[in-house]
């Protein structure tokens, strides 16, 4: 009897445990989010009221809107170019030995493990020698970099499980090589790789320091809420933050469902 | 390299070309020129190619102590999130059952939750109107804000561990998911104490996970500028800080490349000292 409730205390502290670094990881964010519907400047507990004023400052600062829209072009390019281009990898990589395969996807994530401020300056000290005038374009092609290895890793996983004598029965059938691949590969593979489309939107989105060293004028939401953290402290910015949070948690939260991940 | 080549060699390895052309031209190609740049020097507001170490001697003279300074937080940060991602992988892969899924549901969005997001929430939190400091005048629990939560290295810690933890939960995960729960039983029914089965068995299997954990940290938090600079205060100023402002008002291209290479070599010979003092960690 006694060993019971000693094993039932030790399972409690485990979860306890974990609890405790579940509210350490999230509480911070949800009280971003919390007091970006606060009433008053002031943060602090209790809070005074409810308000949806600081989303309202928000719409009416035009270069709010500027930040956006910029933000949404280059996650969209970025996440259509970087899947087009991480797919077709993938597709190459999974029909390789995977003493090939391995080793070829761990050199294309090199860019993720080297600190971002590095491969910023490298960039833009590059784009300026080279003579590529800094502007959103320089933006997409510096996320490419470190968006495709995650493209091409969660692909490649899922091309593995892929049975090629569809594709052979197909082009046996008088299928083009693209034919087959609209046809009969990319059903197969359609969820894996809207998922990783939206990861690499959401890798897009958040990316403060890359963007920062190569964008010329104007701002992403991100290189936006540098500027407003470095000048006030102003509850808009918890506003804006919770909308940025919100855009990556959700893309985040969609590409897991439709990938069906489970851990 | 010459099976690489030859597989490489047929026409459905065209479809790496892309991706490749991505990597060479936006990677490969930036970084050995940013590596050329360090020999160089800057003269009238201009670079000037040339030959010279003069950059990396500088860089040895001025800012080893700051070097030093951040590999200690670095590691510090490291090893508070690597220990922090191992307890809570360990959590969800043998001690939670189905609650675990929650948790590590928990930690994938928090994965996404904005890098500037989560700064700026630690100094809303910590800051001397930040949320604590109010919430506990409001108790009344003290009379005046204490300024002492911000602006130092303790809370640099904190907030970089916050942002690094989530990313640094999955490789460990990926590894513990590994092993299998058959041969911690039979080491259990063999008499061996759950702490040896621990020791013998989990700790070996998932050695590599916890290292491209550690890696990444430290790696991530060695580079890092904009966390000194948000609640770090002026009192833990880190390399990156200094090579930040050499590409801005400080215009020292050479310079700041000689010290970004001199930290990513730092940093890869520290890696290599701590996979070897991993090792030491052997299946039994």
């Amino acid at each position: 009897m006694r060993a019971i409730s000693a094993n039932r205390f030790y399972a409690w502290l485990w979860r306890g445990l974990g609890a405790l670094i579940f509210v350490f990881m999230l509480g911070p964010l949800a009280l971003v989010v919390l007091f970006s519907f606060a009433n008053t400047v002031v943060t602090t507990f209790p809070m005074q009221g409810v308000s949806l004023k600081w989303y309202v400052a928000l719409t009416e600062n035009i270069y709010f809107w500027d930040a956006l829209t910029n933000s949404l072009i280059v996650a969209g390019a970025v996440g259509f170019v970087s899947t087009v281009f991480g797919t077709m990898a993938a597709m190459a990589l999974a029909r390789l030995h995977e003493s090939i395969a391995g080793p070829s996807m761990m050199l294309l994530s090199v860019p993720v493990m080297v600190p971002p401020l590095m491969v910023g300056i490298a960039l833009m000290v590059f784009y300026v020698k080279v003579g590529l005038q800094l502007s959103l374009f320089t933006v997409i092609l510096s996320h490419l970099v470190f968006t495709q290895p995650f493209v091409i890793l969660i692909v490649y996983a899922r091309m593995v499980g892929f049975n090629y004598a569809t594709v052979e029965s197909a082009r046996d059938l008088g299928a083009s090589p693209l034919k087959a691949f609209f046809t009969v590969t990319l059903p197969f593979i359609r969820p894996t790789v809207i998922g990783a489309a939206l990861i690499a939107m959401a890798l897009s989105l958040d990316d403060f320091i890359i963007t920062f060293f190569t964008i010329a004028g104007g701002n992403t939401l991100p290189t936006f809420i540098w500027g407003m953290i470095r000048t006030q402290t102003d509850p808009t910015i918890n506003a804006i933050a919770t909308l940025l949070v919100g855009l990556t948690v959700g893309l985040s939260i969609v590409a897991m469902v439709v990938t069906r991940y489970r851990g | 390299m010459i099976l690489w080549l030859a597989a490489f060699g047929r026409s459905r390895s065209l479809l790496l070309v892309p991706s490749l052309a991505v990597f060479v031209g936006v990677f490969l190609a930036p970084t050995l020129f940013f590596f050329v740049v360090s020999f160089w020097r800057v003269s009238l507001f201009d670079l000037e190619p040339t030959f010279t170490l003069d950059n990396y001697l500088r860089t040895y003279e001025e800012y080893l102590e700051v070097g030093a300074y951040t590999f200690l937080m670095a590691g510090i940060i490291a090893t508070a999130t690597t220990v922090l991602a191992f307890a809570f992988a360990y959590v969800v892969r043998f001690k939670a059952g189905r609650f675990g899924t929650i948790l590590l549901f928990g930690a994938i969005v928090s994965l996404f939750g904005g890098y500037l997001a989560k700064v700026y929430a630690w100094k809303t939190i910590l800051g001397t109107n930040g949320i604590l400091n109010t919430t506990l005048l409001n108790l009344g629990l003290i009379e005046q804000p204490i300024t002492a939560f911000i602006y130092n290295p303790g809370a640099m810690v904190v907030t970089l561990t916050h942002y690094l933890l989530p990313l640094a939960i999955l490789p460990i995960y990926g590894a513990l998911r590994g092993v299998n729960d058959l041969t911690i039983d039979a080491a259990r029914d063999l008499g061996s104490s759950p702490w040896e089965a621990f020791l013998y068995i989990i700790l070996p299997q998932c050695r590599s996970g916890i290292f491209a954990s550690f890696a990444f940290s430290f790696l991530i938090a060695a580079g890092d500028y904009v966390t000194p600079r948000l609640v770090g205060g002026s009192s833990t100023t880190m390399i990156g800080n200094y090579i930040e402002s050499l590409f801005g008002f400080r215009f020292d291209w050479p310079l700041g490349s000689a010290m970004s290479f001199s930290t990513l070599f730092g940093c890869v010979a520290i890696l290599l000292i701590a996979n070897r003092l991993l090792a030491t960690v052997r299946r039994k």
